[in-house]
């Protein structure tokens, strides 16, 4: 938690002060809570409230502990440790406190554990076995019964049984502190006291199903994951998202060969420990529209099932007639690295270098020579040290949510100062809105803007721009713009040395590894008229049948018969991200494997096993326009992929934002 | 405004000097036993003389505006007083021995003297606390709607003695009448150049603003009071930090009784060694009594603190109704203190320290006084209904405790329990007493344990009766409790 | 002696009702033995039932049926009424004691395992995926049988 922060602070550590936990004497950093404290010294105290990346609540009470010369039990997690301290973590004050919490927390709850989805990991389970009473003494059960609190209907994501709720507040402050939208509160008071969005309306978030992982109960459950699984029957694995250029750490949750959901895994550089509802709950998408069998257009012009053989026969006979200039590939959002250089490797047997990206990015100058021009320098991390920030013609709340987060997160705890070049867009915190277009943004390079000079004067100033932008027709300049401002301010003595300025923020999961592997990017700059073209997942509807020749030849491979299989002649299934082993480098230039969760469906196979298995069978012979992102509103973030566009949740989270206002 | 609050607060925690308050306030007791007290040597007291009475206009016979408040002696050297210098006024009140009279009696000298700690560029804030709420206790009031301008001066005094920018006197939303009487008092004020910008030309910058509160009893807890006055709902904050480091609008702040307040200014006049000389040492001061319940004639009367219970309710109440043998209990301080029973009240003494010793608390002085014709279970179950009400819900304990209590209470008002449940409504309110953020926790888990500590008898003759009423008819659904009862049936 | 004249005598005999030497070879290659026995009807079907008490219990019954092609016959093919009088539940074949006409009888109908026409339960699973079904350019039922070759080529990449 702290690793990152340290490498750019200045002020020398404090003196550690010593404490004592159960009689077991520890030096400990100054201001640091006894919790943590305990935490160091192997003693875990439970809690329920508290939560490591939230403000402190301190009120469910679970936490008290005995602290010598105190009269009452202290909230350890509230209580900063000071000299000489000596805690009792299993005193008897402690454990009668830790009783009575319990005994009160589950006075009003339900206890249906048997139909409620958090059975199994749930925090009040657990926690009532190894701290609570033996046995209940609450018999006004048969008097008055125990309290009831209507469910509340906060839109298609998170699933609510408010009785079950603890009011441990935790959901708030992820709405009002991570999220940024204080949606979330508390209405009525003691035992009335009831969590809520006040009026009935959508959790409006991108980040909405993060709650489902931090609520301690069953209170709020993920409703498309609903008494479907129970968490003893997943297998779990390891993987890594593919739904934006992030690379969030997640762990895909199957059983018996079904993806039935997906959490986010921890990882202090990219994503914490929270994932975007789009990572989380896109995976029904996984189940629909997926291509299974290979396909070869038959005399009348239909798709029709056929064996990998006569599939990948027809595709080879075509690659070994067609001349090296007749041969292209687009490789879409979600190609991973190596079948990305397999098909690189096939193309260029065959003479041909037309390997292009779906996603563009500019090409002039330098273009993609340098690594550094087309990936984010600074890292996701590194947003927290940053002082300014200048976002150019991105929303890096709907096309990198955790992004947007780690921005959020900066603004809050470091009075990181934001700046937006681009349409105005709901960033869920303040920033200085500059302009709308590139003259806004060659006005601050120049120094005539108000902004250049809080720039100039910034240590560690990061511009942080849309990729969206730089793949329009003013990306080109806006580009040179960028990287020149990024230059003069990076040699500005302020600036330390290893600080890097320029950050590019990618919107789709390939894009980085792709040009990495020398892909050009942007199929309007393709030059070849293909006769034959592979399409590698190209999904985004960029490569269009009128463009090509007429004969030309088009080979989809890809997991979802999206655009791309629309206007295939052949067509080569291939796995999704939780079905194969496979590299992905993230915007800031991270690679990262996924892992194989399931097996992919029928005969659909690894990506790169199918550009080899075609390689056996073919031989050689021989600045005015506003600067727009991709997405400005919720509604547009659930589906912008294959994936996405193919599950019911995010059909209904569309449909849930325009109709729960 | 609420990022850089945000930010106080987690820098807050990690301050060096709030670590000594912290150990000042939390790991020791709140009391003033740092200095020696002087040996006792007063033997009597009550019965208070006129001449030392400090507010003068308690029952509103006289003019409570400007005028008339000047001439009961308010306003008179305010400027000398302050041109005397922060620590003179904070020595003076650490003098007289002042100690809050909000409840909580934390000495009002070592409280203000938090407060002039080196500053850091934030201004200060001086909070009264006019959300008087406890059931019994109307003391603050008659100061507010008769007396408003012994407030406005304790403000200037207090807020000079700590160094403070403004005053924020936050209200009880339900006192109409007197926000409107203490409104109309500070635009005298400001208009005579009492207050404001060089207030009594003293050329000290001084604001009088008031709020008024929405009507939630968790709004008199200090740092719930100062949630509410910041616009949030009025729900306690953790402490540490304290309001003296990160308070009303993440700058220090003090909060503090009226009565504590009103009083400063006359304690700077007539010295501290004057009011030191009521009352027992650690004890000291005259003190707003509000007698309440089964007495002849319920008043709100300044006394000397000390006097005996018994005097107080005789004298000034003209006595229990049916004579003071038909008395049967006294809630001495306010709803939340436990209740004494008639042979604890005959010779009590109405401080802090000989209540404790009676296993309850001076707390507000609100007298509350039960005859035996009075259902004293009820009378308790009532107040814990009252604190089921009022809790906030943000603690555990309190939340559900309070409900919980709530229904076992009103079931023993029936009978309808077995004496083991005593015991358990008893480790209950030990469960709630003490594991809260704020004392409300406290303060309804107070009364339940007077009543059973001195009327269990009551509890379980009650039970019986209401065993023996429905013996061989079924119970309410439940077969265990039946053979409960049996069995109760059979011990006796 | 005159035991393995007898003998002899009714193997020609077997061999003769059969229809000579290669007919009985045949016989024997189908169905491993040669009885001969007195005819005791023929259904519709071809059966032809036959009697020999000379045989012990449980083999003086027995049916020849129709030749198709040499492995193709079941023992399904034996229709109810004669089923019983084969198996012993009755002494009276339907020649002697035809069935009773029951307007519920339904034709009698051989076994179906192993042929196109055999019953294959359905899945009451759910279908884990749900597969993308490209657009027909020409109007025709969207339905297709996966070719039978595949099937067996699961695994060629």
């Amino acid at each position: 938690m702290f690793c990152q922060t340290q490498h750019y602070a200045t002020a020398p550590a404090p003196e550690r002060i010593e404490v004592f936990v159960n009689d077991k004497s520890l030096l400990v950093d100054p201001g640091i809570t006894v919790l943590q404290a305990c935490a160091m010294a192997g003693v875990e105290i439970p809690r329920f409230c508290y939560h490591d990346r939230l403000s402190v609540a301190g009120n469910c009470r679970m936490c008290l502990v005995e602290v010598e010369r105190s009269i009452k039990p202290v909230a350890s997690c509230a209580m900063p440790v000071m000299k000489g301290m000596k805690i009792k973590t299993d005193s008897p004050m402690t454990r009668k406190a830790r009783e009575g919490v319990m005994e009160f927390l589950l006075v009003n709850h339900p206890l249906d554990c048997p139909i409620c989805d958090q059975g199994g990991e749930c925090d009040l389970q657990d926690q009532s076995m190894a701290f609570g009473s033996d046995r209940s003494r609450f018999v006004d059960n048969r008097f008055s019964g125990k309290r009831a609190v209507e469910d509340k209907n906060v839109g298609p994501l998170v699933k609510t049984i408010m009785t079950r709720c603890i009011h441990c507040t935790r959901c708030i402050r992820f709405a009002s502190e991570v999220a940024g939208v204080d949606d979330l509160g508390t209405t009525g008071r003691g035992s009335d006291m009831q969590v809520g969005t006040y009026v009935e309306k959508m959790f409006k978030s991108e980040l909405s199903g993060n709650v489902v992982d931090l609520c301690p109960v069953g209170a709020l459950t993920s409703k498309p994951y609903a008494f479907t699984a129970r968490p003893w029957e997943l297998r779990k694995t390891d993987s890594v998202d593919v739904m934006d250029a992030v690379g969030s750490n997640i762990v895909v949750n199957t059983r018996s060969g079904e993806v039935m959901r997906i959490l986010p895994r921890m990882n202090e550089d990219i994503n914490e420990e929270w994932i975007s509802d789009k990572t989380r709950y896109s995976y029904d998408g996984l189940k629909r529209q997926r291509l299974t069998k290979p396909m070869v257009k038959d005399d009348k012009g239909n798709l029709t099932p056929c064996t990998w053989e006569e599939a990948l026969v027809e595709v080879a006979q075509k690659l070994t007639q067609a001349n090296g200039n007749e041969v292209a590939a687009v490789a879409g959002g979600f190609a991973d690295a190596e079948s990305l250089v397999a098909m690189k490797d096939l193309l260029n047997k065959f003479d041909s270098e037309g390997l292009y990206t779906e996603e563009g990015f500019p090409s002039d100058g330098s273009g993609t020579d340098f690594r550094s021009s087309y990936i984010m320098n600074s890292t996701i991390a590194g947003i927290e040290d940053a002082d300014v920030l200048l976002i150019v013609g991105a929303n890096p709340r709907y096309e990198a949510p955790l992004v947007n987060a780690r921005i959020r997160k900066g603004w809050m705890h470091n009075d990181l100062q934001v700046g937006l070049v681009g349409t105005e867009v709901d960033l869920s915190y303040n920033y200085e809105h500059l302009g709308d277009t590139a003259a806004t943004l060659k006005e601050i390079a120049s120094g005539k803007h108000a902004f250049s000079k809080v720039l100039a004067n910034a240590e560690r100033p990061m511009i942080l721009v849309g990729n969206t932008i730089l793949q329009g027709h003013e990306g080109a300049a806006v580009h040179e713009v960028v990287a020149d401002m990024s230059h003069k301010l990076k040699s500005s003595k302020k600036v330390e040395k290893d600080w890097k300025v320029l950050n590019v923020l990618h919107r789709v999961a390939s894009q980085v590894a792709a040009l990495d592997i020398g892909y050009k990017p942007g199929v309007n700059k393709m030059t070849e008229k293909p006769k034959l073209l592979f399409l590698l997942g190209a999904d985004a509807g960029l490569v269009k049948r009128e463009d090509l020749p007429k004969d030309c030849f088009v080979v989809y491979q890809g997991h979802h018969g999206d655009q791309g299989a629309h206007m295939a002649d052949v067509i080569l299934p291939g796995a999704a991200y939780t079905e194969k082993t496979a590299t992905y480098v993230n915007t800031e230039g991270r690679a990262q494997q996924t892992r194989r969760a399931v097996t992919p469906p029928v005969y659909a196979r690894d990506d790169w096993k199918i550009i080899r298995a075609l390689s056996e069978g073919s031989k050689a012979q021989s600045l005015k326009q506003p600067l727009q992102p991709s997405i400005l509103e919720l509604k547009d973030f659930y589906m912008t992929d294959s994936i996405s566009r193919a599950s019911q949740t995010m059909a209904k989270c569309v449909n849930a934002v325009q109709t729960m206002k | 405004m609420a990022k850089p609050l945000r930010r106080l607060q987690s820098n807050g925690i990690q301050g060096g000097q709030l670590q000594s308050l912290c150990r000042a306030l939390v790991c020791t007791r709140p009391s003033s036993t740092a200095a020696a007290p002087p040996p006792q040597t007063k033997t009597s007291f009550g019965n208070m003389k006129d001449e030392d009475r400090i507010f003068t206009n308690l029952y509103g016979r006289h003019d409570w505006k400007l005028a008339g408040a000047l001439q009961r002696g308010d306003w008179y050297k305010t400027k000398e007083i302050i041109l005397k210098g922060q620590d003179w006024i904070v020595k003076e009140t650490t003098k007289s021995g002042l100690r809050g009279r909000g409840g909580a009696g934390f000495p009002t000298g070592m409280k203000w003297g938090f407060m002039n700690k080196p500053g850091d560029g934030r201004p200060k804030y001086l909070v009264v606390n006019a959300d008087e709420g406890e059931p019994g206790t109307c003391k603050d009031r008659e100061i507010m709607r008769h007396d408003p301008h012994k407030l406005i001066e304790g403000c200037l005094v207090a807020g000079a003695g700590m160094g403070a920018r403004a005053a924020y006197i936050y209200i009880r939303g339900e006192f109409y009448n007197e926000a409107s009487n203490m409104q109309l008092a500070i635009n005298e004020a400001y208009r005579e150049g009492l207050i404001g910008r060089n207030a009594c030309g003293s050329g000290y910058d001084f604001d009088v603003y008031m709020h008024r509160g929405a009507g939630a009893y968790i709004c008199g807890e200090e740092t719930a009071l100062i949630e509410s006055l910041e616009g949030k709902q009025g729900k306690p904050r953790l402490k540490p930090p304290f309001p003296a480091d990160v308070g009303v609008f993440g700058c220090p702040t003090t909060v503090a009784n009226v009565e504590t307040v009103a009083v400063a200014p006359t304690i700077c006049r007539r010295g501290a060694d004057w009011f030191a000389s009521f009352g027992r040492p650690r004890n000291t001061g005259t003190k707003l009594f509000n007698i309440s319940g089964h007495v002849n004639h319920p008043c709100t009367v300044e006394e000397e603190m000390s006097v005996p219970l018994k005097l107080l309710i005789e004298k000034h109440a003209g006595g229990v109704i049916g004579g003071w043998d038909n008395l049967l209990a006294v809630i001495p301080g306010g709803s939340s203190t436990p209740l004494i029973p008639k042979s604890v009240c005959e010779d009590v003494l109405m401080d802090f320290d000989a209540l404790v010793e009676a296993q309850t608390g001076l707390g507000t002085a609100a007298v509350i006084v039960m005859n035996k014709q009075c259902d004293i279970i009820l009378a308790i179950a009532r107040l814990i209904e009252f604190y089921k009400h009022e809790s906030c819900g943000q603690c555990t304990p309190c939340r559900e405790g309070c409900s919980w209590m709530n229904t076992i209470m009103y079931r023993f008002v029936e009978g309808k329990a077995t004496p083991d449940e005593i015991d358990m409504l008893w480790e209950l309110s030990k469960q709630i007493e003490g594991h809260t953020i704020c004392a409300l926790g406290d303060g309804a888990a107070w009364p339940v344990q007077g009543l059973i500590r001195h009327f269990r008898p009551l509890l379980e003759g009650r039970m019986a009766d209401f065993a023996a009423k429905t013996a061989g008819e079924k119970l309410h659904g439940s077969l265990e409790l039946q053979t409960r009862v049996q069995l109760v049936q059979i011990t006796k | 002696m005159s035991y393995f004249l007898n003998a002899i005598r009714t193997e020609l005999n077997a061999i003769k009702l059969a229809g000579g030497w290669k007919a009985s070879f045949y016989r024997i290659l189908r169905e491993t033995n040669l009885r001969t026995g007195s005819l005791v009807g023929t259904d519709k079907y071809g059966n032809k039932y036959f009697e020999n008490n000379a045989y012990f219990m449980s083999r003086n019954r027995f049916v020849v049926y129709p030749y198709v092609d040499r492995f193709d016959f079941d023992a399904s093919q034996v229709p109810a009424e004669w089923h019983r009088w084969l198996h012993y539940v009755t002494d009276h074949p339907p020649t002697i004691v035809p069935p009773e006409e029951r307007k519920f009888l339904q034709p009698h109908e051989t076994n179906k395992t192993g042929t196109k026409l055999e019953y294959v339960p359905y899945s009451t699973t759910r279908p884990k995926i749900e597969e993308w079904q490209p657009p027909r350019t020409i109007d025709e039922p969207n339905t297709w049988i996966y070719p039978a070759s595949c099937q067996l080529c699961t695994d060629l990449l």
